[in-house]
């Protein structure tokens, strides 16, 4: 591979320096002498080739101008020449006039590259379907006059040629840049959107004409560029060398360059429009091009217009609500305003219910419905042991072991209680005698269940308590209903009288515990 | 029906109501900070569009790729007990500066999808210099710094923007940190919930805001008024934590006593898993794992709470409004008693400060109100009063 070329160190350093103005503009004064076919100026004549040049440039001193040309001769780009042909009056005229200027080719290529430089910053890429005719055109006259071995020919070759390397640099240039703006327009954010539709709405009809006609075109193209092929492209540039008439330069084998500039551009033009198989032909690729970029064009406008729509209005509300809120009255007014603009506040309820909220009628004031329950913690406990500590009062736990406590200690009665009924075979109610309270009461349960129970076929009636673990079996006295026995209970509280059922109260084998706990509290609510 | 589909159906109805109640307390639920909720509410989102429509006139909007569901809550008697607040540990509401910048920052994030932290700042102090109506913002000085931070953190708290590199606190310390923002352009949208949009009212008239067109303003048809009533009683049951009777319009009021009203209420009450109160004098409902709230009462998570239901026993067993300066006295006296206790009010002025804390607990759940110099229990207070009966029994 050849070596990347390089730009000589200095040959643009004209353009990036405080006095870029100057240098540049003196550099031009020397561009338009060569038009001129004036290539040597004094420092005179530079000036005033500043002063009638198409832009304005401050007047310069004659110290400044003199500064500046040896600047420039210092990077390589004028060289000076000693006019010792001139005739001078004075020493002071001598010294000014004496002294030449002329552009080295090094100064000429940086005229050059800045002109060029500034043409492609103003131009606009285009694609434009002339060119593609003119090379078309162009390769068909070269096969013409390819056909036509007469020498005289050359010279029209070398110079159609010449054309076409023009028109594919053309087209190269254009296309390069114009996929460029292309890609800059679908990346647009900033732009207004009124000129971005009109942007877009040229740009796409003019794609979709270049997009129609391109296929043809490239057809004919590489079907000229075939026929001139077969004529042979080293015989094509061979006899436009022929035409070219270089000029002998002494020591340099000029022919040779020429040749492989023409092989390299020759190539390129193959690429673009008949590659070997199994490549892409580029004008295929900007085909391509074309259309995706209409595709994307119309969407991406879409989608800015959508946005826009949408965004710019809500960057006003946003706006106009951040000027109310500066020039809300108070904190609380702001807050308002937060809740009716953003609506993302929580909503806010009671966790506490009832435990069965439909024992409450509905309609009845608050003050006569049962409060709910608040754990005592946050009243009494809380305010002295659990205040100022972190953490959350434990309200569920709290509750449970109360109950289990309860449940416990009625449990503890009940055993008792059983254990005063539980007789040790069956027995006349009468028997029982003396009784506490609490005990007679679960006595009456007993009998009461055991009398809901229909009698079995040998008059016994069974029941078990609901948490199945004390059983009773009643029985009508022997000598029945009617005898009129009537057992006498006394209790702390009084007397009960009733038939003298023959009764056997027996605990069944205990359950499990935890079981046993809270069913007895269940019957022991129930009850 | 075979018991398989009964508990499916029983499961569906379970998970609308948590989502219903989700949505409540958070109207804007990202899959980035609770996925587990997003993908409740994107799996039901059929039902529950339909329920918020239906029962209060609230739309829905859940985007299942963008990752997002937003309730867009009318407020239709905009509070200021919901204020925004900054994602630190104290909690603090926003100030108006905070909602300023807030406003300036997503208005400035519309315009790109990728920002920095500095860029936007400078845009901010930009946007703030053209309007002439807001102060500008100086982000050298470090107070107005946090103030940008605050209202950034909530943007990103809601996913409007996400931060790829840096962490926005970092700004904190230094003007110059560096934090790579992606901003959800759509979603910053999705933050305004106001009908109107606030471009095109006329300054100072905020309540046009919230005045939604399907109502039919000032001349609404019969169909329209009746549908004003059902969403904007039911809105307040399910935002507010009492609704009593005589806050409400005769419209409400009469809807709300009607038996389709009351069939209503308590068919939107079930559906979201709420226990509904009627009593005398209004409406509550009770989120018994109040998943629907954003605080707590009774409750002891912070010393104002403690002392709010102290003073709620004192307020009802008074039964009459008694005057500001003895619910003071009470305070300064609780705070005698107990000098280990709410260490942040045992100082000059704290009886009277606790007080104050205390009441705006009660009034922000519709217990208590103050008329000038005298503050008096409403009638749900009651449900918190002290019961002689239980009391003996303990």
């Amino acid at each position: 591979m050849a070596e990347q070329p390089r730009v000589p160190p200095e040959m643009f350093r004209f353009a990036t320096t405080e006095r870029a103005d100057l240098h540049t503009a003196v550099l031009h004064a020397f561009g338009e002498a060569a038009e001129r076919l004036e290539t040597v100026l004094t420092a005179d004549e530079v000036r005033d080739g500043l002063r009638t040049a198409e832009w304005a440039v401050a007047p310069v001193g004659e110290q400044e101008l003199a500064g500046a040309l040896r600047q420039l001769a210092g990077w390589g780009l004028l060289d000076v020449v000693f006019n010792h042909a001139g005739s001078f009056a004075t020493a002071e005229e001598y010294e000014r006039k004496n002294l030449q200027y002329t552009l080295t080719r090094r100064g000429e290529a940086a005229l050059a590259g800045a002109r060029h430089a500034m043409a492609v910053l103003n131009s606009a890429g285009a694609l434009q379907t002339g060119v593609l005719d003119a090379i078309a055109e162009r390769l068909g006259e070269l096969e013409r006059l390819l056909s036509d071995p007469d020498p005289r020919r050359d010279r029209r070759i070398f110079a159609a040629l010449l054309e076409l390397e023009c028109h594919l640099d053309a087209l190269r240039d254009n296309t390069g840049r114009f996929n460029g703006e292309l890609q800059r327009l679908l990346r647009v954010e900033a732009a207004e959107l009124s000129t971005y539709h009109e942007v877009k709405g040229a740009t796409v009809a003019y794609l979709q004409e270049f997009a129609g006609t391109l296929e043809q075109r490239g057809d004919t193209v590489a079907a000229a560029l075939r026929a001139v092929a077969g004529h042979g492209v080293d015989v094509l540039h061979a006899r436009a060398l022929n035409g070219a008439e270089l000029p002998e330069a002494p020591g340099t084998d000029g022919a040779t360059a020429w040749l492989a500039a023409r092989a390299a551009r020759w190539e390129a033009l193959r690429l673009w429009f008949a590659p070997d198989d199994g490549e892409v032909a580029r004008v295929r690729l900007l085909h391509d091009l074309a259309r995706r970029a209409i595709v994307s064009l119309l969407e991406v406008l879409d989608r800015i217009t959508d946005s826009r729509r949408r965004s710019s209005s809500a960057a006003a509300d946003f706006r106009t609500l951040a000027r109310w809120f500066a020039g809300a009255p108070s904190e609380d007014d702001a807050h308002r305003l937060w809740d009716a603009a953003f609506g993302l506040g929580s909503a806010r309820h009671a966790h506490l219910g009832h435990a069965d909220a439909e024992l409450i009628p509905a309609g009845v004031p608050w003050s006569e419905a049962e409060p709910v329950e608040v754990s005592a913690l946050l009243r009494t406990r809380g305010r002295n042991e659990r205040m100022g500590r972190t953490g959350r009062v434990r309200d569920v736990d709290r509750l449970r072991a109360e109950r289990r406590a309860r449940a416990e200690k009625e449990r503890a009665e009940l055993e008792a209680a059983w254990s005063a009924l539980a007789t040790t075979g069956a027995m006349r109610l009468s028997q029982m005698g003396e009784l506490d309270h609490d005990t007679f009461g679960r006595l009456l349960d007993l009998l009461g269940r055991a009398l809901a129970e229909r009698p079995d076929s040998t008059g016994f009636r069974r029941a078990v308590t609901s948490d199945g673990r004390v059983e009773i079996v009643l029985r009508a006295p022997d000598d029945g209903p009617n005898d009129g026995a009537v057992a006498v209970l006394r209790t702390s509280e009084g007397w009960f009288r009733g038939p003298d059922y023959l009764i056997d109260v027996r605990s069944i084998e205990a359950p499990h515990d935890r079981e046993a706990g809270e069913g007895l509290h269940r019957w022991v609510v129930g009850a | 029906m075979s018991s398989l589909a009964n508990q499916l159906v029983r499961a569906e109805k379970e998970e609308i109501a948590r989502a219903i109640r989700t949505l409540l307390r958070r109207p804007l639920v990202s899959q980035h900070d609770d996925p587990a909720a997003f993908d409740l509410i994107r799996k039901r989102r059929q039902p529950l569009i339909q329920w918020f429509d239906y029962f209060c006139g609230w739309r829905l909007v859940v985007e299942p790729r963008q990752g997002y569901a937003r309730l867009i809550k009318v407020r239709t008697e905009p509070s200021a007990t919901r204020p925004a607040r900054r994602r630190r540990a104290t909690r603090a509401p926003f100030d108006r500066r905070r909602y300023t910048l807030l406003c300036l920052c997503a208005a400035e994030l519309l315009t790109s999808p990728v920002t920095t932290i500095g860029m936007l700042a400078r845009r901010v102090v930009h946007a703030a210099a053209v309007e002439s109506e807001v102060p500008a913002f100086d982000p050298v000085r470090s107070e107005e710094r946090a103030a940008f931070v605050d209202a950034l953190t909530l943007l990103e708290q809601h996913g409007a923007i996400i931060a790829m590199d840096g962490a926005t606190d970092a700004y904190l310390d230094d003007e110059e940190a560096k934090v790579l923002y992606r901003v959800d352009t759509t979603r910053v949208i999705r933050l305004l919930a106001a009908p109107v949009p606030p471009s095109r009212i006329a300054s100072g008239s905020w309540d046009a805001l919230t005045t939604e067109a399907r109502y039919g303003g000032d001349e609404p048809t019969e169909t329209q008024r009746n549908l004003w009533a059902r969403h904007s009683l039911i809105r307040r049951l399910l935002d507010e934590p009492v609704v009593y009777g005589d806050e409400l319009t005769p419209d409400q009021w009469a809807y709300a006593a009607s038996l389709p009203g009351r069939r209503l209420i308590r068919r939107a009450a079930e559906e979201a898993g709420f226990v509904l109160e009627e009593r005398a004098e209004g409406f509550l409902l009770v989120d018994t794992d109040a998943t629907a709230t954003d605080t707590r009462f009774p409750d002891d998570g912070s010393h104002a709470k403690v002392a709010a239901l102290l003073m709620l026993d004192l307020l009802v067993s008074v039964g009459r409004p008694v005057t500001a300066a003895r619910l003071d006295a009470e305070a300064t006296q609780l705070l005698r008693r107990f000098p280990q206790w709410a260490r942040a009010y045992q100082s000059d002025e704290g009886g009277p400060r606790l007080a104050a804390d205390a009441l705006a607990v009660l009034t922000m759940f519709g217990l208590a109100r103050r008329t000038g110099d005298r503050v008096a229990a409403l009638p749900a207070a009651a449900r918190y009063r002290v019961d002689p009966a239980v009391q003996e029994d303990s």
